[in-house]
């Protein structure tokens, strides 16, 4: 699903260059969970970004889902975005004015799907994450998990390859974290590719793959045992590495 | 993004910031009403000049001396010889009235009021819409006898005779005792302005005023499309008679309405530049107004590009939001403007007149407000980079 080969990003790379990324290579199956793990300055943002087709990378390739990205320009890479990418992010990024229903459309509206069916496949991913309920309230009427649960069915309506997730669970009490990690696990077992990135060790656990990152280098892959899998509930307050 | 989803969340947002948005469409507002209301008014205000001018007839033609001459040459003055001889040479004419103007004082018992005193002869009541509602207008005769008689509009007759009607009764004019022969209406018209008239024979015009001469000579032809020759015809006749040249000016309809058109046409124009201007400043506003939409939805934009929107979705998506920001001025700006149109035309007496053109212009206009002005805020939108517009609070 995802081959990256030795990509760099190097930021002002005139000046003042930054190694964000250095010679980083990966390669990511159809339908793993993978948690992206590091500190601050590690090299996981910059990842995410180019994983997601935000930026593009200064050397090396891209694969997603067999397709070259690396060197796209702005527009193929919106069009990637759109359907080959679901998005969850850690300040949910709903839209305020708009209902739970209309924001899960929104990705489909710059896919060109035609109104009716729409709105059934929006309905179709509300009812995955469980919020049928709530279709027709605001993000501000709506808890953080709730808003989080809106993003995922966002993220989804698209039937994209992989799911990113950027710390989906840094605002949220751990009840609602573990909600939400459930969410994803179910996913997983539907064959949804996700990754996700956080820091916080206890969510990694729900992955199947753990990637360690520092100092914009690859430093650990590690494949965590099936145990690691049982259902464990958060210690309050889930301590850093 | 489909057309009518942009406009959805065009309004969406225009609905969310609503004071402010009213606030910056007020600009473009005021310009669009001011275009209709004056345009419309002005428009109208033609149409009732035309009629009035229509009213004289497009078989009409008037013939003065050239007015802008300080001095004129002796012997050029018109003749009563003068109409006979044209009279005989051009068969086109139906009428040829030698017609003579003052302003006086007509008296009745110890009444007193003054009014246009008009010297013409009996086929003016032919040229001219004059509804005669008591008596008549004098006849042939009477102008070839010089019998001492006038008509007299209905306002004037009441004023000099409130308690009986003026028919037969004398009036005063210069030295003159003039019998009533008969009482028009007054018409009302803007232009009138309250003027009084009596009409008597030009002969006895000329033995009141024996200092005064013909003024103008005033012709109609049987056929519209014979005025210009016979005009022309008249003038060489005069020409020839008083051995002057470019002395005689002849006036038909044509020309006057063409006068009209060229002096409502530089008054549009000028009102024309002066709205252009208001409905420039306008767009300065809702530029304004968009720049700061794009810098507070900074992260909005950086999340509908994170979900494959394109440059050219964001930039349509602004561009529509300031166009539907500019139609709205606009379309308000239409409604007061006719509004505003009727209101000034109650005062002014005469019907406002709202073309389509003039409405289609100003929607059009403002739709152009809109993209002109909002290519730039949009511009700006589309070259945000999502990463960075993510990140923005």
């Amino acid at each position: 699903m995802i081959k990256m080969e030795r990509i760099n990003k190097i930021y002002r790379p005139q000046s003042n260059p930054v190694h964000a990324l250095q010679e980083v290579s990966l390669h990511i199956e159809g339908g793993d969970f993978v948690a992206v793990m590091g500190p601050s300055g590690s090299g996981k943002s910059t990842l995410m970004n180019v994983l997601g087709c935000l930026d593009t990378p200064s050397s090396g390739t891209y694969w997603l889902g067999g397709i070259e990205v690396s060197s796209m320009n702005s527009d193929q890479l919106a069009s990637i975005r759109n359907r080959k990418i679901g998005f969850v992010f850690q300040n949910y990024n709903l839209l305020p004015r708009m209902t739970a229903l209309r924001n899960v459309e929104l990705p489909m509206l710059y896919a060109g799907v035609e109104n009716k069916k729409r709105q059934a496949r929006a309905l179709d991913c509300i009812e995955q994450v469980g919020m049928l309920d709530r279709i027709h309230h605001r993000p501000a009427e709506l808890s953080g998990g709730q808003c989080q649960r809106i993003a995922i069915a966002r993220a989804l309506v698209n039937s994209p390859d992989i799911i990113l997730a950027d710390e989906p669970t840094g605002n949220l009490d751990s009840a609602s974290s573990l909600e939400i990690m459930h969410i994803f696990q179910s996913l997983h077992r539907n064959n949804t590719t996700i990754i996700l990135v956080t820091h916080e060790a206890e969510i990694a656990a729900f992955a199947r793959r753990v990637l360690h990152f520092r100092d914009g280098r690859l430093t650990a892959d590690e494949i965590l045992s099936p145990q690691h899998l049982k259902k464990t509930p958060l210690p309050k307050g889930g301590e850093d590495i | 993004m489909s057309l009518s989803e942009s406009i959805r969340v065009a309004l969406d947002s225009i609905r969310a910031n609503l004071l402010r948005s009213i606030l910056t469409t007020l600009g473009i507002m005021i310009g669009i009403t001011a275009v209709i209301a004056v345009v419309a008014v002005g428009q109208g205000g033609q149409q009732s000049i035309m009629k009035e001018m229509e009213k004289f007839g497009s078989n009409l033609f008037q013939i003065r001396l050239d007015w802008r001459r300080d001095e004129l040459p002796s012997g050029t003055e018109f003749t009563m010889q003068d109409i006979e001889i044209i009279k005989a040479n051009v068969p086109e004419l139906e009428y040829l009235l030698p017609c003579a103007d003052t302003y006086s004082q007509v008296k009745a018992g110890n009444k007193a009021k003054s009014a246009q005193i008009s010297g013409t002869e009996a086929g003016y009541a032919c040229l001219h819409p004059l509804e005669i509602s008591t008596g008549r207008f004098f006849s042939d005769s009477d102008c070839q006898s010089g019998r001492r008689v006038a008509v007299i509009d209905e306002e004037l007759a009441r004023e000099l005779f409130p308690r009986s009607s003026a028919l037969g009764k004398k009036i005063l004019v210069g030295n003159q005792a003039l019998l009533v022969c008969g009482l028009f209406k007054a018409e009302s018209s803007p232009f009138a302005m309250g003027i009084k008239f009596v009409y008597i024979p030009t002969r006895v015009w000329l033995d009141i005023y024996p200092d005064g001469g013909i003024s103008y000579i005033e012709g109609g032809t049987r056929n519209p499309a014979e005025v210009k020759t016979a005009m022309q015809s008249s003038i060489k006749i005069l020409e020839r008679r008083h051995r002057s040249e470019n002395l005689y000016q002849g006036v038909d309809m044509e020309q006057q309405i063409q006068a009209v058109n060229k002096v409502t046409g530089v008054m549009t124009l000028v009102i024309g530049i002066i709205a252009g201007f208001s409905l420039l400043v306008g767009g300065i506003g809702v530029m304004n107004i968009m720049l700061v939409s794009v810098t507070e939805r900074t992260r909005e934009i950086g999340l509908r590009m994170a979900l494959g929107a394109r440059r050219r979705d964001i930039l349509l998506q602004f561009l529509i939001e300031a166009i539907v920001l500019c139609l709205l001025g606009g379309i308000t700006g239409m409604a007061l403007g006719v509004g505003g149109a009727f209101l000034i035309s109650a005062l002014a007496q005469w019907p406002p007149l709202v073309s389509w053109a003039t409405v289609l212009l100003a929607f059009a206009f403002s739709a152009a407000i809109g993209i002109i002005f909002g290519l730039l805020p949009a511009n700006q939108a589309a070259n945000l980079d999502p990463i960075e517009a993510l990140r923005r609070d």
